[in-house]
This record gives structure tokens, sequence and C-alpha cells, in this order.
């Protein structure tokens, strides 16, 4: 079916919506788009942290979003959760610390499409009445049998079937196209905890721009509305299951709004200078994103105990070379080969150990886009 | 305009419109199954207004006096004929007692009013003949019977089963089998209960295993084998399925489930759906035991089962510290009429009882003895033994020769004696109720 949608429009440069000075920006790299304060113009993207944010026009539907989820999490929350993230993970880059992880953060709302609408139709379904049976469990023991009463529950299928014409409010689908990505980075959220969108609470934080437009996020929308639909039918009758729900109707009044979520953006630099991009959840404070190890920082600490080993060995033959001349020397020389060969062998753990974690540690990362 | 509903929905012939609890919602359900009609009915010829009743050999309702027949329009369901749940509303409305009352019927025939016996689904009336079958009067809708064997053997057939039944055996009356019990015999539908069940049972006991060993003896100085038991703990799980067990419905003072029991051999592949055409003409008794009393008594059985199985399960004969558990799963109960045909005749002073099972004709009852048989025959079994032993006494005083009379004598009087106790216990039975 065609859906009724507000109209995109295009949002110039230098354009602010929402009772916001946000201007429309969008990253030369990947393409993302934002709404920004005017500081933020020129400023790194900091979900590919590979490209700048740019004024560009954006086509939008300039209406104002309908709720969000306000920053649960603060700066300080954000100390602990990177030092969580980061001990642990024996030679880490040079840049990943805390105080850069803190001083790269960025706060951004992502969005979710909020849709209501009006449905009538006819439905039908298989309605689950729960009812009780009554069975029993028998013991035998010592030539005389007890009785134990046992209560099951069981569900009655019956079919049913109807019309209605009632209103949907407030299905959440997805506003990106990177939505499952996004989710699995964020974790979940608590939509309950909602709040109506006030542009105060938006403060320094980045916006980002929906691009998953609504006549493709409804295939996702109606399923659900149909999901509440099948709750709303089985409490009309009374039922406590439903299965087989099916509704042939119209949705009428269809009205999409956005939903912003809270997340804050850091990275730091891996071994050969990439930006590795951490995601942490603005409600629960949950971090994702690679926490890796540096496989050049393991192999300098190796060449230095191995370097340790080798004069270990060099004194050893000295002392060895002496014995003839004074053979105490001898005892010296062999605890030093002793010494010397554990310390070589040490040595290589630095060396395979970043490899080894970094393999064992695979951890979603934000999507990649060009 | 909603498009293509006409498909989508099924036909709303069989639904009908019930409350919804959401303004905005309708809701259609399935019409339920119309009851049973309330009305007594009345069975009459529509040739020529005599009564009908359910003929067994042509299997419908027939007239005697024109020969009108019409058949009974009832499904054979056999063994998956519908089964209830024991849920709460059942039980507990099965431990309210309901329904078996005493009451007050008029015929619609000929004006007349009819008390009938407690427990009565059909009756005929007394003063014009009129065949009713008044079952829904008595009853709670969904304790109802369901379903039904309908008569398969004639009066006729019965009675020749009894005659012949009764001709059986040395030790009864000669007159027995030309006697006026046969006149009495009719047919009823009595009621019964059917269960099912999954049993899982699982068992723990003491197993003992006979082991022989060499020992040495040292007084007897050498080596001797002995036996002796190795007790283990062990235990084990026995799936069990019972399907249709029967329970008798009726009271034990109004039918011997004794002599039911012997001939309760039913084949549940007749079962029919229950039609009041079947009970057109013949006598149908309600249940007297309640649904929770005759499953206690089948779940009594159906344990004691289990643990029959429970000890077949252990591989030797020595058990001890036996304990079980018995969890039962889909419990399921059917309340149906299975057909008898009954007499209760007086010989001698003396009331007995004699039954046919309607379906396949087995026969199980009380026969009156001719004491005197019985008695003439312990003392012919007993009187060889007696004889010899009297022989044996004097030979014995004389010479001594009368030892081997005597053995023999006491040999012959004890298989005597253990046949006449044995002729005597049957004897009994024959007469018990």
């Amino acid at each position: 079916m065609a859906i009724q949608v507000t109209p995109l429009e295009i949002i110039e440069e230098g354009q602010t919506l929402w009772g916001t000075n946000r201007q429309p920006v969008g990253c030369s790299h990947c393409h993302r788009s934002f709404l920004a304060d005017e500081e933020q113009i020129h400023m790194l993207c900091p979900l590919c942290c590979s490209g700048q944010l740019e004024p560009q026009p954006l086509r939008l539907r300039p209406a104002e979003p309908e709720q969000m989820l306000p920053f649960k999490i603060n700066k300080e929350n954000l100390s602990l959760i990177y030092s969580d993230f980061t001990s642990g993970v024996w030679f880490k880059p040079d840049d990943f610390n805390v105080e850069t992880l803190i001083q790269r953060t960025q706060a951004v709302f992502w969005p979710l499409w909020l849709v209501d609408s009006d449905v009538k139709g006819r439905w039908q379904m298989e309605a689950g009445f729960d009812y009780q049976v009554k069975s029993s469990k028998e013991y035998y023991q010592d030539g005389q049998w007890r009785s134990r009463e046992i209560v099951e529950n069981r569900i009655n299928w019956e079919s049913r079937l109807g019309e209605l014409e009632t209103h949907v409010d407030n299905v959440t689908v997805p506003g990106l196209e990177e939505n499952n990505n996004r989710q699995q980075m964020t974790g979940g959220y608590q939509l309950e905890n909602a709040i109506s969108f006030s542009p105060k609470m938006v403060d320094s934080a980045l916006l980002e721009a929906p691009d998953f437009p609504p006549e493709d996020a409804w295939a996702l929308a109606k399923p659900i509305i149909d999901r509440r639909l099948a709750q709303v039918c089985a409490r009309a009758s009374d039922a406590q299951h439903t299965r087989n729900f099916a509704i042939k109707g119209e949705y009428h009044n269809l009205n999409w709004t956005q939903f912003l979520l809270p997340m804050y953006v850091t990275h730091y630099k891996d071994d050969d200078g990439k930006p590795q991009v951490l995601v942490i959840n603005g409600q629960s404070g949950q971090i994702k994103g690679p926490r890796l190890a540096s496989q050049k920082r393991g192999l300098r600490t190796a060449a230095i105990i191995g370097g340790i080993a080798a004069m270990m060995f060099l004194l050893a033959l000295l002392g060895f070379l002496l014995t003839p001349i004074f053979p105490p020397a001898a005892i010296a020389a062999v605890l030093l080969a002793i010494l010397g060969f554990g310390t070589g062998l040490g040595a290589l753990f630095p060396a395979i150990w970043p490899s080894q974690w970094n393999r064992n540690h695979q951890t979603p990362k934000i999507a990649e886009r060009k | 305009m909603i498009e293509n509903h006409e498909n989508f929905w099924p036909s709303l012939d069989s639904f009908e419109q019930v409350e919804s609890r959401v303004p905005g919602v309708v809701v259609y359900a399935p019409i339920p199954e119309k009851k049973d009609e309330e009305k007594t009915r009345l069975y009459t010829c529509p040739n020529c207004g005599a009564a009908t009743s359910f003929d067994v050999a042509a299997g419908g309702i027939a007239c005697e006096h024109c020969g009108y027949i019409s058949p009974v329009k009832a499904e054979v369901v056999g063994r998956i004929a519908d089964e209830f749940e024991f849920t709460l509303e059942t039980v507990s409305q099965a431990d309210k007692g309901w329904g078996i009352k005493r009451q007050v019927l008029h015929c619609e025939a000929c004006g007349g009013q009819l008390s009938l016996p407690e427990g009565a689904i059909s009756t005929s009336c007394p003063f014009c003949a009129s065949n009713q079958v008044n079952l829904t009067t008595s009853l709670d809708e969904f304790l109802r019977p369901r379903f039904l064997i309908p008569f398969k053997i004639t009066l006729e057939q019965s009675r020749q089963l009894v005659k012949t039944w009764l001709g059986q055996g040395w030790f009864h009356p000669e007159e027995l089998a030309v006697s006026s019990v046969l006149r009495r015999f009719s047919g009823i539908y009595l009621p019964f209960w059917t269960f099912d069940a999954r049993i899982t049972a699982h068992w723990k006991a003491q197993v003992g295993y006979q082991k022989t060993e060499r020992h040495y003896n040292a007084s007897q100085k050498r080596w001797e084998t002995r036996t002796k038991i190795e007790w283990r703990w062990e235990d084990g799980t026995v799936p069990l399925t019972f399907d249709d067990l029967l329970v008798i419905g009726s009271s034990s003072r109004r039918v011997s489930h004794k002599i039911l029991n012997r001939i309760i051999n039913f084949q549940m592949k007749d079962l029919a759906a229950y039609h009041p055409d079947y009970l057109a003409g013949w006598q149908a008794q309600a249940y007297e035991t309640t649904l929770t009393d005759a499953w206690e008594i089948g779940k009594n059985a159906i344990r004691e089962q289990a643990k029959e199985a429970c000890y077949r399960d252990i591989p030797t004969s020595h058990v001890r510290n036996f304990s079980m558990t018995a969890d039962f799963a889909d419990e399921a109960w059917r309340y149906i009429l299975l057909p008898v045909y009954l007499a209760a005749y007086k010989f001698q002073d003396q009331t007995f009882q004699i039954m046919v099972n309607g379906q396949t004709g087995a026969v199980a009852g009380q026969k009156p003895v001719a004491w005197w048989k019985i008695w003439l025959a312990i003392a012919g079994l007993l009187t060889p033994g007696l004889i010899l032993g009297m022989i044996g006494i004097p030979l014995l005083l004389l010479g001594g020769f009368g030892i081997f009379p005597i053995g023999l004598g006491i040999i012959l009087f004890g298989i005597g004696a253990y046949l006449s106790i044995r002729l005597y216990n049957k004897a009994r039975q024959s007469e018990a109720k």
C-alpha cells in the first residue's frame, strides 16, 4: 500500500531547526548527516573519524522529534567506564588511555521512527484461554499409598474473529539503515523512560539525521502494529494468548516523528594510526568497540627483554673463558646461562600476547560507510 | 472500504457476536453446539400411532404392529470418542453431586403422570405403553452420557444364552433351565466411566541376587556349597498407558459388581454417539457413583497395576524396601452407557441375579445349587478313604497287615477332602451375590 508521510524538505546550509541552533552538516567520508551547532562545523566526524563535518543542505522532514531519552551518564561516569574498559589490556596502544578517550568524547543523539496510525479492518485469530486441570502424583512406601494433588495450567484454543477501528500510538521502527549495528553497539534502551523532545536537553550533542525513509521503514512498522493489534484483540476477547493472528485492514493518518536515543562516541588510534571507534550507551553506560593490544609495543618489549637475555649469554661466555684461570667463574657462568635462557624464553610472551589477545577479543565495530 | 475481506473471513454462519472488553473492537466467537432438546422424546409410529422402540435386529426404531423401521442417525465413533479432562470446573461440579433425582414425568401421549425411579433415563408409560426418553431433565449438560454401545444381542438370543448357561453343571436343580427365569429378562443400559491416563512409574528397592559359594565346614571337615543373597539398591522407570479403563457407575446395592465384572468384556470399537433412539423401549440408568469417586476407584486400580509392572521390571523375585512414585499425566474420562440384560429371579424363596453382556453375549450370574447333590458327592468322595481306614484298623490289631489299607485310606481321604472343599466352594460361589 502507498503510505502517507509528511513530505521531505530541503534544509539549507545555515538553516536552524526545532528551536535549536543546529544546522545541517554531512561527513565528507562516511556521508552520515547531522544537525550540528556552529562550533561543531569542520570537526572530525565522530562516527568514522576519517572525514570532517561540512555544512551541506539536507533532505529532511522538518517535523520536530516527538520523544527523546535524556543522557544519564555524565563525564565522571565516563572516566570510570573508560578506566574499566582500558584496564586489563597489556601492551595498550599509546593512544588508548582514559584521558585521550575523554578528550575525544562526543555526545550524539541517533534517531528511531515513531509511527502512529489509525487502523480499520477485520481480523481473525486463535484465542488461547487458560484453564486448570487436576492431576496427581502417587507415592508408595512401607506398604502404603499417599497421593499429592497437582494442578496443571493448560490453554484452550478457540477461533475468534471480528472488526476493529482503533488507533495505534508510538510504534518504534529503525530510522537508520545501520540500525541493527547501532542497536548491537549500544545495547538496549529503556524506551519507557522517554520524555517529550526539548531543545534544552540536546545541549552540545550532535543530532544524527535519519537515512532510512518511512516508505522503507513501513515494512518493519506494519508487523509491529499488527502485533499490537493482536494484543488489543486478545484483550477484547478476554483471551490470555493469541496465535495465527491475521488482519485485513487499512492504515490511515500515519504520523512519522523521531525518537532520539543518546550515545557517546570516542576513539583511539591503533598501531597503524587507524581510528577505533567506541560507543557508549548514554542511558545504561554500556561500552562497545575494539579493545586492542599493541603488537608494536609488544615487540618493543620483547626486544628489550631479548637484549637483556643476550647480555646474560655474553657474560656467561666470558665466565666460561675465565674458568681455566679462575675455576669458580664456571659456577657464575652456568647460572648466567640458565638465567639468560629463561629471560630469552620470557621475551616470547610480549611478542605473542598482543596478537593472541586481539584474536580472542573480537568485538563489534561501528558500521563502516564510505 | 476493506479490500477482499470476503475471501479473508470464514463464513459468519457459525459465529455469533460476543461481548468485547475493548471499545472499537467487535468480537465474534463460534456458536456453541446446541444443547439437547430439554423435552422428553416420545416414540410413536408415524404410520399407525403405536409405541415404537429400538429393535436390535433391525438396528433402528421399529414398530411391532405395522413393521415401520427408521434407522438411528448416529455415528459409530469407536475408541476415538471424545474424552474430557479433569478440569477444576468438572471436578468441582462432580463433587457437588448433581443430577440424580426422582422425578415426575408427564406422559405426552396419554396425559398420565409417571413417577420415574431414581436415575431412570427412559421409561414406558404404564397407561398407554408409549416409550419415552428423558435424559435431559436429570443431569447437568456436560455430564450426560455422550456415547453408548447399542445392544447387539437380541432379547431372544440372550434368553437362549442364559438357558444354555443355566443348563450347564450337574449340581444345579433340573427345573432351573425351564423355570420362569427367562421371562423376566430385560435389557438395560448401565452407566460406566472410562478413564485414560499415562503413567510414569519410578521405583527404588533393594534387589537380592542369589549367589552360590563354597565354604569349608570345620566341624564336618569338608567343603560345602551354600546359597546366599546379595542385596543391591536399584531403581528403574516404567512407562504405562491406560486406555478405556472401565469403572461401574451403578451402585453395588442395585447391581452386583461381582457379576458385572465377569461380563465386562465390552468392545469399545462399537462405541456410538449418544442418540435417544437407542434408548427407546429400553431401560437406562444414570450413574450413581460420581466422577470423583469413580476416578478414585480407577486410580487405585491403575496404581496397583503400575506397582505390579514395577515388580515385573525387577529382574529377581527377591525385593525389599520397595518404594515407588507414579506420575499421572493426560488423564481423561468419559461417561458412557453399556448394554446389559439383567434378570433377578426367585428360586425356593431366594433371589438370584443373572447378567448377559448385550454386546458380546458373555453370561454370568448366580445359579441355585441342589445341595443334596453336593452333599451326596462329598459323601461319595470321602467314603473310600473312611472304608479303607475302617478295614485297616481291625487288620492292624489282628496281625499288623492293616498298615497298608490305613495308609491308602488316609491318602484317599485326603484327596476326597480336598475335592470336597473345592466342590463346596464352587457351589457356594455359584450362589454368591
